[in-house]
């Protein structure tokens, strides 16, 4: 039985109840039929002035007939909220799951329980459920680790980590494939670049944006919200409630960027690409990002299409230009 | 602090500036117009080659050129950088400033910068029409028989003109003086046209602060209509040679000596 997701949740829970978790964003932008997702939506009323992520996941969701649906009704924005509604009115299984306002170890603790509720497992199952998956988890490190080495590319780093947001509906089979490309990746020599750069933000609809910087000796080598799908910390926590407790991306954009200072730290990061999606709150979180962030950062924006526009491509070029101007020969 | 002696050459579409760089001070600069530069200075033999005694430089250790067209700024030995990013070392060289907006108004061409943090971000350039540039300006001089100078002081009152294309804005011009209009309000028209035709490049350019480089930044009619979008316009000093000294900053930048 398949199960939809508009954002990471605790899928510990819902592959120790049975199902078949499908990341309906994953589903969504990895379809030709993308911009035939986005008009079912508008079609069916969504307005044309709103985050393509949110019709992309409503159309993708009706038209491979996903019956039930994790909606998060906290810790999201407000359009998933309203999202969540309209699948609700035509008939789809909802079950709701909040990331707690107040971020606190008990509130995410009684968040969690509520959910294991919902499914009726035991905590026992859904421990033994992450433990394997944290062998995918160990493995997705392992890519992030080899794109700091230059070895990944800045897609294949984008791609291995944001796809533990759902283990690709089949945790055993995205295991070996994990398995493989790293075995892959380590036999590669390093293809290293001038400049070292971070990805913050939303996952892109532009995923070419990753090859498109490295025609420019420059490489994305984190990536954050990807990063956090792929749970990097799964070895530090003890449990489940650990687990969601120290992940960044629904809480405060202060708890966000503290771990995104540490990595641009860590990584020696000489520029940011701040990627916010047209019509999304998130665009004005930009700045407090640009005032906080000591490195310089291009804000791109996307909207429906899946590719960089000639515009965004020019901005990109003259932002890497300069970057490597900064950083010498 | 480096001793270089840098040579900063920007050619535009109406003159060519040159600046020259000394321990990251420029101590000389002077233009002359493209067709000149061109015809008397200038052989192409696959790059340009510049005779420089002649235009008056002694010598110097590093040549870097900016300009429209990659072919026509080609200089030998000179290492080519964008204008974009020309103008942007410039301004900071001007201003000092790390976070600004430029709009640069040159003899064809127009853009907008968005700098921060010292690196570009943001940018737009006019295409397909040049009607909002220096050139414009000076076509609607003549048929008005006036100095730029003389032209750009009037703001109050602008005639209305509302032809998109510059060649039909001047006839719509001699229709407005057959019809009496007075000197003044035809002079501020002139101005507010191009105003005008800037300000759908400057809507993705909100700010607090703006400055102007360019010839047409010594229209003292566009700052004051500018100065309505903006807390505070500034016209950099040297607003002309915005290009050529961002040249050479670009040179000592780059060196990593001035970082």
């Amino acid at each position: 039985m398949k199960i939809g997701i508009t954002t990471t949740v605790p899928i510990e829970v819902l592959y120790a109840a049975g199902y078949q978790v499908v990341d309906l964003n994953n589903i969504f932008i990895s379809s030709k039929d993308y911009l035939r997702y986005i008009e079912i939506a508008e079609r069916d009323g969504f307005p044309k002035s709103l985050c393509a992520w949110i019709k992309g996941i409503y159309g993708a969701c009706i038209e491979n007939n996903i019956k039930e649906v994790v909606g998060v009704i906290e810790g999201d924005c407000s359009n998933t909220k309203a999202l969540v509604e309209v699948l609700k009115s035509k008939g789809i299984k909802i079950y709701p799951f909040s990331y707690p306002t107040k971020h606190t170890l008990d509130e995410v603790k009684k968040s969690i329980d509520d959910f294991i509720n919902q499914f009726n497992v035991s905590k026992q199952e859904v421990e033994r459920v992450r433990n394997k998956l944290n062998i995918g988890r160990k493995l997705a490190k392992e890519i992030d680790r080899l794109t700091v080495e230059f070895k990944a590319t800045g897609f294949e780093n984008h791609l291995y980590q944001i796809s533990l947001s759902d283990f690709n509906g089949d945790v055993d089979g995205f295991i070996n494939i994990l398995k493989q490309k790293v075995e892959e990746i380590k036999n590669r020599k390093p293809k290293v670049k001038k400049l070292k750069l971070a990805y913050i933000g939303v996952p892109p609809m532009t995923g070419d944006l990753y090859d498109f910087v490295e025609g420019f000796d420059a490489q994305i080598i984190y990536n954050e919200v990807q990063r956090e799908f792929a749970f990097p910390r799964f070895d530090m926590v003890k449990d489940i409630y650990e687990q969601y407790y120290y992940y960044t991306y629904p809480y405060s954009l202060q708890y966000r960027l503290e771990e995104i200072k540490k990595q641009l730290k860590e990584r020696d990061i000489d520029g940011v690409i701040h990627y916010t999606q047209a019509f999304c709150y998130r665009a004005i979180d930009d700045i407090i990002i640009k005032s906080q962030l000591e490195v310089p950062v291009l804000n791109i924006e996307g909207d429906k299409l899946n590719c960089l526009d000639a515009r965004t491509k020019i901005r990109i070029e003259a932002f890497l230009d300069m970057l490597k101007d900064l950083k010498g020969d | 602090m480096i001793k270089l002696r840098i040579l900063g050459i920007d050619l535009g579409s109406r003159f060519v500036k040159v600046a020259l760089m000394e321990n990251g001070k420029i101590v000389e600069k002077f233009k002359v117009s493209t067709v000149k530069f061109y015809k008397e200075y200038c052989r192409y033999e696959k790059k340009l080659l510049v005779d420089f005694k002649r235009l008056g430089i002694d010598k110097f250790d590093v040549g870097v050129s900016t300009g429209y067209g990659r072919n026509n700024v080609d200089i030998e030995n000179f290492k080519i950088i964008n204008e974009l990013k020309a103008h942007a070392y410039g301004a900071i060289y001007q201003t000092g400033l790390k976070n600004f907006i430029l709009l640069d108004v040159g003899g064809q061409d127009v853009k907008v910068i968005r700098v921060e943090k010292g690196i570009l971000t943001d940018l737009d350039l006019n295409d397909k029409c040049a009607a909002s540039c220096g050139r414009f300006l000076e076509n609607m001089a003549k048929i008005l028989e006036v100095s730029l100078d003389e032209l750009s002081s009037f703001y109050e009152n602008p005639v209305e003109l509302n032809s998109t294309c510059a060649v039909f804005s001047e006839s719509e011009l001699i229709g407005k003086i057959a019809e009496g209009v007075p000197f003044e309000r035809l002079c501020a028209g002139v101005n507010f046209s191009l105003y005008n035709r800037l300000r759908p490049l400057l809507t993705k350019f909100k700010g607090r602060t703006l400055l102007l480089s360019g010839g047409v930044a010594k229209n003292k009619a566009l700052l004051e209509y500018l100065k309505r979008d903006y807390d505070e316009v500034k016209v950099l000093d040297n607003p002309e040679y915005n290009g050529a000294f961002g040249c050479c900053f670009y040179a000592i930048k780059s060196k990593g000596g001035l970082k």
